[in-house]
């Protein structure tokens, strides 16, 4: 997040990289995005796996050692391989730079966390697998089809690959993966995190079986179709580009049938909701999955994304979603659990407020700010004049974002703050304390969580 | 069996759901990217399109390093504003050699896809040393590092092509082995230049405006 | 707010929520007198204002100024007010459907004397589109944006009589709705405009 903020800053002052190469915008960004996503967003999605996945099988982890190999590598593949990244190693497809020798490293720790999670799975004590673990298994399996896919390519040097698939091929290749990163990775896998955490979070069930099974597989099947929503009006098939559209759209379904589900478990919440600041953060998260999973449909239709396409707006989209669900979730999750593992009350349930309203805070203001940016520059580009020519240059408009990537770094700097005073707050909770072991509980009922 | 009673069993049995999750989800993409993919491309490309010379290849594979594709797009869309401003629109032939793709998918600055020959050497020389010398609002980078350092100074240029001789780009022998005397005493901008004023020869098989 | 629920008491909704929401909540207004007394007048200060500063300044989106004919101002303030309209009605039959599941009261005239009281800041606020550059209006309305949301954790459990657990879940539905609506506003904007409804700028 840290160097999110600086690369939002060096939108504003261009020439604080001081000359660096390390420091310089483009590999900045990408060392940013390989680091929200596959360190923040990746290292939340496993530790959480591997909790609830025993909490709901009522075991210990399968091959205990084999997850703390996999905790241990993936740390060092990604911190490695975003220091790679600043140093010049890019395969050069988004979300997919880390060059081949981190692909495979990457390949094998998840392979590790397969085994661990699904041996788990497979040892349990309870009749059905419960409805988190179908999300994280997800992730698991499709991530991993679409990493290899998409990372398929023929190396040069330690540092240096060419991809198997050129020009348009690529590109639709690099979107089937793009998307669905975004899809199994920042959706199914936080609705995984989701599933067990609210419930157990807000002491209710999951307000409707059926519809989470609905929901599962119509997700499953959807989302996958959706890619091509990236290369509207590009050198691509028409047919690609309006099947991606449609099915973008359909995918709406399964994506609100969740929320609904989340909304109106959380809905008959009682009790602790003001003295517990985990369940605010979540429930927020629902909203902004809500959000989210609207807006993306939304601008997957080509007349909206005639307007949006490469402009800020779909910064905004992106950061709406991963500062208001997948950030706020995991925030939320992060009071809850931690507390728990460290046998003792959360330091400051104050600090978690202030937290809360800077995140709220700072989300709303980088949406805000970058859907401002964006339909100004979507509409500033397209303007013709009464000659039919180009109105506005490049530059023009360019310079008429300026103090919209200003407010988008306060928004970030607030948002950051709010994280950090998180982890102060969560140090002194376990400062001199170590993890307590909770055993698995009896068996209740089949099929209830944990 | 229903679809209920399916899935009963599939929340029963690790192994089935794991397939099951695999058989779903592989659909879309099959369906999507076969069509595509397995198309062979490299008899397609117009005339005039773009084999990178060693230079150009070299700066193209900076242009990677650099992360340009943060910011510049290289892909112009069939639209009448877009087509006034940068140019014909991008054809799917113009990039069988692109390897891989920089179609981009922000800009912060402009499309660059048919950047070459709008502006001159010096021009680039001097906007990539320094972008406010010549765009006083610019936020883009600078790159003086470009200048300082030699093209290719790992020496790798020769296994790059061959490594892309193998993916089907028609280099020959005579490519390969005069690659790194067409680099002699170049630096990485040099490099970069070339690969930008590479870039849009084609013309999307359109005569030049 | 003693007697009745008017614009005229937009001082105390301000500054003085707090009280304002009690009121209501003991006096429960009727939909129709919280509407034409109160909801209706707020609703029309940001078209009216977006009007003249349109007028007066033109379109402001950090270049050169984008002047439209009258007609066109005209037309878009009309339909500004009319997606202000539907988005304030929306959002309190919006809130009635939700109370059932969050035991909140079924009341439509709480429900609208809540969204006018929480969308009043922002109605006050759009003065600032008297200068209508997009970056101005958006460093004031953000923050106002905020403030209106903290006035509806605030206000809901009070008005709508939730108890404090019910009404925070509640209003969190209601933030999901609203900003769903406002992107769906943007959408529909834009694809409009696209297709060439809407002021002329050449796209």
């Amino acid at each position: 997040m840290t160097a999110g903020v600086y690369v939002a800053a060096e939108l504003v002052w261009p020439t604080i990289d001081w000359g660096l190469p390390a420091l310089s915008f483009g590999r900045l960004r990408t060392a940013h995005t390989t680091l929200v996503l596959f360190g923040f967003g990746v290292s939340a999605l496993i530790g959480t796996a591997f909790y609830s996945v025993q909490r709901t099988s009522h075991v210990r982890l399968f091959a205990p050692g084999l997850a703390w190999a996999v905790f241990y590598a993936w740390q060092a593949a990604i911190v490695l391989g975003a220091v790679s990244i600043l140093a010049g190693w890019n395969a050069g497809k988004e979300y997919a730079e880390l060059e081949w020798p981190f692909d495979l490293a990457i390949t094998a720790a998840w392979v590790g966390f397969a085994i661990v999670f699904f041996g788990t799975i497979a040892k349990r004590k309870v009749d059905a697998i419960y409805i988190s673990n179908w999300f994280y298994g997800a992730l698991i399996i499709v991530v991993a089809m679409l990493h290899i896919v998409n990372s398929l390519a023929l190396p040069v040097t330690a540092g240096k690959s060419y991809s198997l698939f050129a020009g348009a091929q690529d590109a639709v290749v690099q979107w089937w993966y793009g998307h669905n990163a975004v899809g199994f990775l920042l959706t199914g896998g936080f609705l995984g995190m989701l599933y067990y955490f609210l419930p157990k979070q807000s002491e209710q069930p999951i307000w409707s079986y059926r519809l989470s099974i609905i929901a599962f597989w119509a997700f499953v099947y959807t989302y996958i179709w959706a890619g091509p929503h990236h290369l509207h009006y590009h050198a691509v098939p028409e047919w690609l580009q309006s099947l991606g559209m449609v099915m973008s759209l359909i995918l709406l379904a399964p994506s609100w049938a969740t929320l609904v589900n989340g909304i109106m478990t959380v809905s008959g919440a009682a009790g602790k909701l003001k003295t517990d600041p985990a369940l605010k953060f979540i429930v927020l998260a629902l909203a902004f999955y809500g959000l989210a999973t609207f807006e993306g449909p939304m601008l997957a239709i080509k007349s909206v994304n005639v307007f949006s396409h490469f402009t800020e707006w779909t910064i905004g989209h992106v950061h709406s979603g991963a500062l208001g669900w997948n950030a706020l979730i995991t925030f939320g999750t992060f009071y809850f659990l931690v507390p728990r593992l460290a046998g003792a009350p959360l330091y400051s349930a104050r600090l978690a407020n202030i937290h809360f309203w800077l995140a709220l805070g700072g989300t709303i203001l980088y949406a805000l700010a970058m859907w401002g940016a964006g339909v100004s520059q979507g509409v500033l580009w397209l303007s013709l004049d009464e000659l039919g020519e180009v109105r506005f240059s490049f530059n023009d408009v360019m310079a008429a974002m300026r103090p919209y990537y200003l407010l988008r770094f306060l928004a970030g700097l607030m948002f950051l703050a709010g994280a950090v005073l998180m982890a102060w707050n969560l140090a002194r909770t376990v400062a001199g304390r170590r993890t307590i072991l909770v055993a698995p509980p009896a068996i209740v009922g089949a099929g209830a969580p944990a | 069996m229903s679809w209920l009673s399916l899935h009963h069993r599939l929340e029963r049995h690790t192994g089935l759901l794991i397939f099951g999750i695999l058989l779903v989800s592989a659909i879309g993409g099959m369906v999507q990217l076969l069509p595509i993919v397995s198309e062979d491309t490299h008899g397609h490309g117009l005339p005039g399109s773009m084999l990178y010379s060693a230079l150009e290849l070299e700066g193209r594979d900076i242009y990677i390093r650099e992360s340009c594709s943060t910011c510049h797009t290289q892909q112009i869309r069939p639209l009448l504003a877009e087509v006034k401003r940068y140019g014909p629109y991008s054809r799917a032939e113009e990039f069988v050699y692109d390897r891989p793709f920089l179609w981009g998918s922000k800009r912060t600055g402009p499309d660059l896809h048919r950047i070459g020959g709008r502006y001159s050497d010096v021009w680039h020389r001097l906007h990539l040393i320094d972008p406010r010398s010549v765009v006083p609002a610019s936020i883009m980078p600078a790159y003086p590092w470009l200048a300082t350092n030699a093209a290719d100074h790992r020496g790798s240029i020769q296994a790059r092509m061959r490594a892309l001789a193998k993916l089907g780009h028609p280099y020959t022998a005579v490519d390969i082995s005069g690659a790194p005397a067409g680099l002699e005493g170049k630096t990485e901008l040099d490099a970069v230049i070339a690969y930008l004023q590479s870039m849009g020869r084609s013309n999307g098989g359109q005569a030049q405006p | 707010m003693p007697a009745r629920f008017s614009i005229l008491q937009i001082g105390k909704v301000l500054f003085a929520p707090g009280e304002v929401f009690n009121a209501i909540a003991a006096e429960s207004p009727s939909a129709g007198r919280v509407f034409f007394r109160g909801a209706l007048w707020l609703g029309l200060l940001p078209p009216l204002f977006a009007y003249f500063g349109t007028m007066e300044f033109g379109w402001r989106l950090g270049v050169e100024p984008v002047y439209l004919p009258q007609e066109t101002v005209l037309a878009i303030c009309v339909i500004y007010f009319a997606a202000l309209l539907i988005g304030f009605l929306s959002s309190a039959i919006i809130a009635r459907w939700m109370a059932a599941t969050y035991d909140a009261s079924q009341s439509l005239g709480r429900c609208l004397a809540l969204m006018a009281i929480v969308g009043a800041p922002l109605a006050v606020g759009s003065i600032v589109h008297l200068y209508p550059h997009v970056f101005l209006n958006v460093l004031v309305l953000v923050p106002v944006l905020i403030w209106c949301m903290y006035l509806l954790y605030r206000g809901l459990p009070v008005v709508l009589g939730t108890g404090p657990n019910r009404g925070m879940l509640m209003a969190s539905a209601l933030i999901a709705y609203l900003l769903v609506a406002l992107v769906s506003l943007l959408g529909i904007m834009v694809a409009l405009w696209g297709s060439g409804i809407g002021p002329r700028i050449g796209t």
